[in-house]
C-alpha cells in the first residue's frame, strides 16, 4: 500500500525532522539560564512561517512537539502536556499575527510572540495542573524576560536565514 | 520555542523551583515590621500583633504579657485553686474574705458592670455555671442538669448587688454567691496588658485573647483590620478598623458548646431562667474599655435582639450587632458605619440610635 | 526588523517592569487559590509562610514548600502538622478534643489555628494578610 504524498507533505516533513533533531540536540545540552530551554526549534517555525507560510509552520511546530516527546519518552508526560500547550498557543498567536494589515511582522516580531504565547501558555498550564502555589507566579516575569531574550535572539537568526521579509501567508 | 518544562520535570527540581519562587516571596517580606507572637493563657490561645516595634523591645514585651497572663489566670481561675477561689470559700464558709487590692478592683469593676446590665452580665452564678458542666477546660457530655437542681440555685438569687467590698475586705449577705469571671476576666487582662504595653513604649499592636480583642494605634499607613468571623459558616462576616484605641468582643453559642440528644447547650448561662441563653447566636460589641466590652457582649447576647439596645444604652455602648437564630442582623446606626461586609446581609434590623 | 516588530518591542520592554512591580510587590498580586477553590479578593494576601510554635520554646517559620508534614513535640506528645499546596493544618494531634484537627485548612495569611491541650499554634503569615485579627 503506497500513500500519497505531496510536495509539501515532503517539504513540512523535512523541516519536522530538522526541528526534531534541533529539538532534542537542545535538551542534551546545558542551558545557558538553568532550567530554561532557549528553544532554538524556534528557528524553524519562524523561517516556515516566512518562506511557506503558517499551515506549514504549525504543522512543523505540532510535529516537532509529537516526534520530539516520542524519541525523547515523554509523551503523555506532564512536560509533553506542558510542550503541547506551549506551542498550541504560539501557534495560535502566530496565526492571529498573520493577519495584521499592512506590512507587518518580520521574523523578530513573530519570533518574540511565539515565545512569549509559548512561555504564557506553559506557564498557566503548570500552575492550574501541577504547582496551584501563588508563589508560583512571582517567577513569571523572570521567565517572560528569558522568553524576550530567546525569542529575540531565534528571530535574528531566522531572519538571517530567511531573507524573505514579507508578510507571511497563510 | 523556549521552555521551563525543565524546572517541571523533576520532583526535586519542581520542589527547588517552588522554594524559589518562595524565597522570591519571602525577600519581599524582609522588612515587613509586624511581630507575632502566641501564647497560652485562659484557657486559649493569646496572639499579640505588634507594628514597628524594635525586636528586642517586641520579645522583652511579650515574655511581660505572658508572665502577667499567666499569673492573671491562675488568680483570677473560676475553677481551679488561686485567689479567687479563697475568696469564693470565704464567702460561702463566712460570708466575707479578704481581697488585695488588684481583686478588690477586678470585683468591684465586675459588679459594677453587673449593675449596668440590670444583672444580664452576672459574676457570681458560679455555681450555675458549674452544674451546667462549664468549669472544665474540655466540653462536658451532659446530660443537662436537673429542672429542680436549676430551679433550686436561681432560688436563691446569687446577685452582685449582695456584695459589699470594702478595702481589703469582700462580705456577700447571700451564700450562694460564687464568682465566675469567664465572661469578663479576659477583657480585663487584655486591659492590663494593653496598659503594660503603652508603659513599654508600644503604640501600635493588638492583643487577641482567643477571638476577643484590643487593638491600639494603627498598621503604619493605614488602620489595623479586624475580620469578624460569621457565627453561623466558615469566613468573614464583616470588617472593621478599630480608631486608635478599640476593643471588639463577641459571644457565641458556638465558643463552648455540648449537644445531648440534638440538642445544643452553651455556655452563655441566662442568669433569668438558669438556661443557655437562646434568642441570639452571637453579640458583638465595640468599645474603647476590653472589660466593658466584654462584659456587655454576653449581656446583650443574653438580652436577645429585643431588649439590647436598652442594656447597651446604660452600659455605654455605642457600637454593638446581633445576629439572631433566624440569621438576621439586629445593629445601631452608628455600627453600621463602622462595618464593612463581605456580602450585603439580606436582612438588617435597625434599632434606634444609642 | 519592520515597523510592527519595532512597536511590539517596545511594547513588551515597557510592560516587564510592569508585571515584575505588580507580581512583586507586596500583596499587589493575588490569585484564586486553585487548591482550596476559594477565590479570594483583591485586598487577599498570600501567605508565604508558616509560623509554628510549641509552648515554651522559640517559634520557627517555614516556608510553604514543598509539601510535607512536619512533626511538633507538645506535652502531650507529637502533633502533625501538613503543608500542601501553599495551605496548612493540623493533621493528627494526641488531644482529647480534636478541634485544631476539625479546624481544618489554613489558606490565607493571618489565619491561626491552635492546638490548647497540646500546646501548639500556627499561623500563616504574608506580606499583606486581609486581617490583622480575626474577632469570633
Amino acid at each position: 500500500m503506497q500513500i500519497q504524498t505531496t510536495a509539501e507533505d515532503q517539504r513540512i516533513a523535512w523541516l519536522a525532522a530538522l526541528a526534531i533533531t534541533i529539538h532534542i540536540l537542545e535538551s542534551a545540552f546545558p542551558s545557558p539560564l538553568p532550567g530554561v530551554k532557549p528553544g532554538l526549534a524556534n528557528v524553524i517555525t519562524i523561517v516556515v512561517l516566512m518562506e511557506f507560510g503558517w499551515r506549514s509552520a504549525a504543522w512543523v511546530s505540532l510535529l516537532r512537539v509529537l516526534c520530539g516527546s516520542l524519541l525523547l519518552g515523554t509523551f503523555l508526560t506532564p512536560t509533553f502536556l506542558l510542550s503541547l500547550s506551549g506551542a498550541v498557543c504560539s501557534i495560535g498567536i502566530l496565526w492571529l499575527a498573520c493577519r495584521l494589515p499592512g506590512r507587518g511582522f518580520g521574523p523578530v516580531g513573530f519570533s518574540l510572540l511565539a515565545a512569549l504565547a509559548h512561555m504564557t501558555g506553559q506557564f498557566t498550564i503548570a500552575w492550574l495542573l501541577f504547582i496551584p502555589h501563588p508563589a508560583l507566579w512571582r517567577l513569571f516575569p523572570v521567565l517572560l524576560t528569558a522568553a524576550l531574550l530567546f525569542g529575540t535572539v531565534s528571530g535574528i537568526i531566522a531572519g538571517g536565514i530567511s531573507n524573505r521579509q514579507q508578510q507571511c501567508t497563510t | 520555542m523556549p521552555s521551563f518544562d525543565l524546572l517541571l520535570r523533576h520532583p526535586l527540581l519542581r520542589t527547588l523551583t517552588l522554594a524559589l519562587a518562595c524565597l522570591l516571596a519571602a525577600c519581599n517580606r524582609a522588612d515587613d515590621p509586624v511581630y507575632h507572637d502566641q501564647f497560652f493563657a485562659f484557657g486559649t490561645l493569646i496572639d499579640l500583633t505588634f507594628f514597628d516595634v524594635d525586636t528586642a523591645l517586641a520579645e522583652q514585651a511579650s515574655r511581660a504579657l505572658e508572665q502577667a497572663f499567666m499569673q492573671m489566670h491562675n488568680d483570677w481561675h473560676a475553677w481551679q485553686p488561686g485567689a479567687l477561689q479563697q475568696v469564693n470559700a470565704g464567702l460561702a464558709g463566712q460570708g466575707q474574705a479578704s481581697v488585695d487590692p488588684a481583686m478588690a478592683a477586678l470585683i468591684q469593676e465586675a459588679n459594677r458592670l453587673s449593675v449596668l446590665s440590670n444583672g444580664l452580665f452576672n459574676p457570681v452564678i458560679g455555681r450555675l455555671v458549674a452544674i451546667w458542666g462549664f468549669h472544665h477546660d474540655e466540653p462536658p457530655q451532659g446530660p443537662p442538669p436537673a429542672r429542680d437542681r436549676i430551679r433550686q440555685l436561681l432560688e436563691q438569687a446569687p446577685a452582685s448587688t449582695d456584695i459589699r467590698v470594702d478595702g481589703g475586705h469582700i462580705s456577700s449577705r447571700n451564700p450562694a454567691v460564687r464568682y465566675d469571671l469567664g465572661a469578663f476576666a479576659k477583657g480585663y487582662a487584655i486591659d492590663r496588658g494593653i496598659e503594660r504595653l503603652k508603659a513599654l513604649g508600644i503604640t501600635h499592636a493588638i492583643i487577641n485573647a482567643g477571638g476577643d480583642l484590643r487593638a491600639i494605634g494603627r498598621h503604619g499607613q493605614r488602620p489595623w483590620r479586624i475580620g469578624i468571623r460569621d457565627p453561623r459558616q466558615p469566613g468573614v462576616l464583616a470588617s472593621i478598623e478599630p480608631a486608635g484605641d478599640e476593643s471588639v468582643f463577641t459571644s457565641g453559642d458556638y465558643e463552648r458548646f455540648y449537644e445531648y440528644e440534638g440538642r445544643r447547650y452553651h455556655h452563655i448561662i441566662d442568669p433569668r431562667s438558669g438556661y443557655p441563653a437562646g434568642a441570639a447566636v452571637s453579640a458583638t460589641v465595640i468599645h474603647p474599655v476590653a472589660a466593658t466590652a466584654d462584659a456587655a457582649a454576653t449581656a446583650l447576647f443574653v438580652a436577645g435582639p429585643d431588649a439590647w439596645p436598652a442594656i447597651a444604652r446604660q452600659m455605654g455602648v455605642k457600637y454593638a450587632m446581633l445576629v439572631d437564630r433566624e440569621g438576621r442582623i439586629h445593629m445601631n446606626p452608628a455600627m453600621k458605619t463602622r462595618l464593612t461586609f463581605e456580602s450585603e446581609p439580606d436582612t438588617i434590623v435597625m434599632s434606634e440610635t444609642l | 526588523m519592520t515597523r510592527a516588530d519595532r512597536v511590539l518591542m517596545a511594547i513588551v520592554l515597557c510592560s516587564l517592569p510592569l508585571l515584575y512591580l505588580h507580581f512583586w510587590t507586596p500583596g499587589a498580586a493575588d490569585y484564586s487559590d486553585s487548591a482550596g477553590g476559594v477565590t479570594q479578593g483583591a485586598d487577599a494576601g498570600t501567605a508565604t509562610v508558616l509560623r509554628i510554635q510549641s509552648a515554651g520554646t522559640a517559634a520557627n517559620t517555614t516556608p510553604l514548600a514543598p509539601d510535607r508534614q512536619i512533626q511538633v513535640p507538645g506535652p502531650m506528645g507529637e502533633s502533625t502538622i501538613e503543608i500542601r499546596a501553599g495551605q496548612a493544618r493540623f493533621l493528627e494531634s494526641p488531644c482529647p478534643g480534636k478541634v485544631c484537627v476539625h479546624s481544618g485548612w489554613l489558606s490565607e495569611a493571618g489565619q491561626l489555628a491552635a492546638c490548647l491541650p497540646n500546646r501548639i499554634s500556627i499561623q500563616l503569615l504574608g506580606s499583606r494578610p486581609r486581617f490583622d485579627a480575626i474577632n469570633f
